[in-house]
């Protein structure tokens, strides 16, 4: 995982102009300035580009760690630091709870949508069968279909199951996740079928080869895989918008409900807010290299 | 739809144990039956949910589409035949989301494509640690939860309190100002999305053989008939996936946003197509007139998109 990384290839293909090709018609020194100009408006870009990007982020953090007082602040430092803000908001709404409620959702999500996907790629990745095609192209046209279409139906279905206001409502309706399939089945094909022919001539059911062969040289794919269908799952509204209207048991719609009720009590919102990243961004500055593997390779998110 | 990205060779072989003895095949019917069903078995449960969540809603939806319902189980469905797409046509709702809907992609394709290949363009300036660095950065808002988003952008545009007004020294309403609302939805859906797009085209630029380019430069090419006659062009299914992505999922990364900030105001302002089927379902409970539209929707969907990827196999330029 850490030899192909996309950042590495970055670094493979390099900035470099080389440097046996002057361009024809140009003294040396002034290519020299040219390519100081090129690095220092590269920077320039990049550098307003990411200060527009973490400012906002920045500010949530810098807002939710200053002193109820000085919230109206605009010192670039928060200082002196405190912690009133979350203890305010965890006055407002059941922090905890909520962490709780959302933290088993996304991980009930993700293992169901892992297991469900690794045994359909397994049968479009290992063996031919009638309809293949068909079948498959039924995963990739979901993609066509916006959640809001199907909305109504769903949300019936949900009512009649008695799923409406529990949490298991949430997680049901996405345990079948066409990006989790159409991923896993790349990384299947991949996969050399001389190890699957040499297991099966050695006689193991196809139930044990996937979780003997398949799986464990898999390990990579699935971790990465996991992580982005947490981060997903952890970050959904649609869901929880639909199924919890009334209880608001989950980070995202505790956070909604906080802003519509407590107006604009903006410390404590922002630490709240700040409390619904934090389980992502601590994903996300421990395993910076796999989050951005897995994003790229989803293609679509 | 993929991002051509390089995935890892297995290497690692494993042990599988004991000399092959080759397993005996019983050739009877039943066990035929048997194998050729296995690999259906495994896509049962995929496939079930998929019919259950996705294409039974998708058909019941359509025909939800030619009745009058209100959502309540014990209130009477009617069946109105076409009237609600009538309806639908002959008031000016659903006219006025499909334009804010294509104002929205329209507005978010800087965000996701134009920026993102300046940016990406900018870090095959640097050395690599520098962009990494940057990246990373630009990487972060994509991983903020819609709704934290969306409450830190209230803060900032706030009129009395927020930095983006005490700079500017304004006291505009951005969010709830009829004429600036649906740009800050844009901006904040923007402020989102950046990030991946990044990603996308750094993997793309980096699939790209340096070869091109330097034999260009012997040529005496000049840096831009190189960007634009040979990188951009061996860029384009990069750049036609994002265009993809950003009309295909403008619906999710939105609709959190226009749910917590504007409820679709102000005066419909931020009523994209989308967030019409929500109001019409969950505030009006007119399901009839919800599905009628979800219906158009889908299918004006399916058409755009067919067409985007009949244009990709077209116009990009494969290195193959």
């Amino acid at each position: 995982m850490t030899s192909n990384s996309v950042l590495d290839r970055v670094e493979d293909t390099g900035p470099v102009d080389p440097p046996t090709v002057p361009p024809p018609s140009t003294d040396p020194g002034a290519s020299r300035s040219r390519q100081l100009w090129r690095r220092v408006s590269g920077h320039l870009v990049l550098g307003l580009t990411a200060l527009a990007c973490i400012f906002p982020i920045y500010w949530l953090v810098a807002t939710s760690l200053r002193r109820p007082d000085d919230v109206n602040s605009l010192s670039i430092i928060p200082w002196p630091l405190s912690l009133a803000n979350f203890a305010d908001a965890a006055d407002a709404v059941d922090i905890p709870g909520l962490m709780a409620n959302t933290f088993l959702i996304a991980a009930a999500s993700t293992c169901g949508q892992l297991l469900i996907a690794l045994l359909a790629s397994y049968a479009f990745a290992v063996y031919d069968f009638r309809f293949k095609t068909l079948l498959y192209l039924a995963f990739v046209g979901t993609w066509l279909v916006p959640y809001q279409v199907t909305m109504l139906p769903n949300y019936v279905l949900l009512n009649q199951l008695g799923l409406i206001n529990s949490l298991a409502g949430v997680v049901v309706p996405t345990l079948s996740s066409a990006l989790a399939v159409l991923l896993l089945r790349q990384h299947m094909s991949s996969f050399p079928t001389e190890l699957i022919e040499a297991a099966r001539m050695d006689g193991r059911s196809s139930w044990s080869i996937l979780w003997t062969v398949v799986v464990p040289n898999m390990r990579p794919a699935l971790a990465a895989l996991a992580i982005l269908l947490f981060i997903n799952s952890w970050n959904d509204y649609f869901w929880p918008a639909i199924v919890l209207q009334r209880s608001n048991d989950v980070l995202q719609l505790g956070l909604r409900s906080f802003m519509g009720t407590e107006g604009n009590q903006w410390g404590p919102m922002m630490a709240l807010a700040g409390l619904a990243c934090l389980p992502v961004f601590a994903l996300y500055v421990v395993l910076q290299r796999h989050i951005v593997n897995a994003f790229v390779r989803s293609g679509l998110h | 739809m993929f991002v051509e990205a390089p995935i890892t060779p297995v290497t690692e072989k494993k042990d599988l144990g004991s000399p092959v003895t080759p397993a005996r095949r019983d050739r009877n019917l039943l066990a035929r039956l048997r194998s050729s069903s296995v690999p259906y078995l495994y896509l049962v449960p995929a496939l079930i949910l998929l019919v259950v969540w996705t294409y039974r809603p998708l058909v019941q939806a359509a025909q939800l589409s030619t009745v009058s319902w209100n959502l309540l189980p014990d209130s009477p469905i009617v069946s109105v035949g076409t009237a609600n797409y009538r309806k639908l046509f002959e008031m000016p709702d659903l006219g006025d989301a499909v334009w804010l809907t294509v104002v929205l992609i329209i507005g978010l394709l800087p965000f996701t494509v134009v920026l993102p290949v300046i940016v990406g363009g900018a870090m095959r300036r640097l050395s690599s640690r520098g962009s990494r660095i940057y990246q990373g950065l630009i990487f972060a808002p994509f991983l903020v939860a819609p709704v934290a988003g969306a409450a830190v952008w209230r803060w900032l545009l706030d009129p009395g309190s927020g930095v983006v007004n005490r700079v500017l020294g304004s006291d505009r309403n951005w969010i709830y100002d009829e004429s600036t609302a649906q740009v800050a939805i844009i901006v904040i859906t923007g402020w989102h999305l950046i990030g991946f797009a990044v990603l996308a085209v750094a993997a793309g630029l980096a699939g790209i053989n340096n070869d091109y380019e330097e034999a260009a430069q012997l040529d005496g090419a000049t840096r831009r008939q190189i960007t634009w006659r040979i990188t951009l062009p061996l860029l384009s299914p990069t750049l036609v996936f994002l265009v993809l992505m950003t009309v295909l999922l403008s619906a999710q990364w939105t609709f959190p946003l226009i749910d917590t900030l504007t409820q679709g105001g102000p005066a419909r302002a931020t009523t994209n197509i989308y967030y019409l089927l929500w109001d019409y379902g969950f505030h009006t409970f007119d399901a009839g007139r919800s599905a009628a539209a979800g219906m158009l929707l889908f299918v004006g969907f399916g058409v755009i998109a067919g067409a985007l990827v009949w244009i990709s196999e077209r116009i990009t330029f494969h290195d193959k």
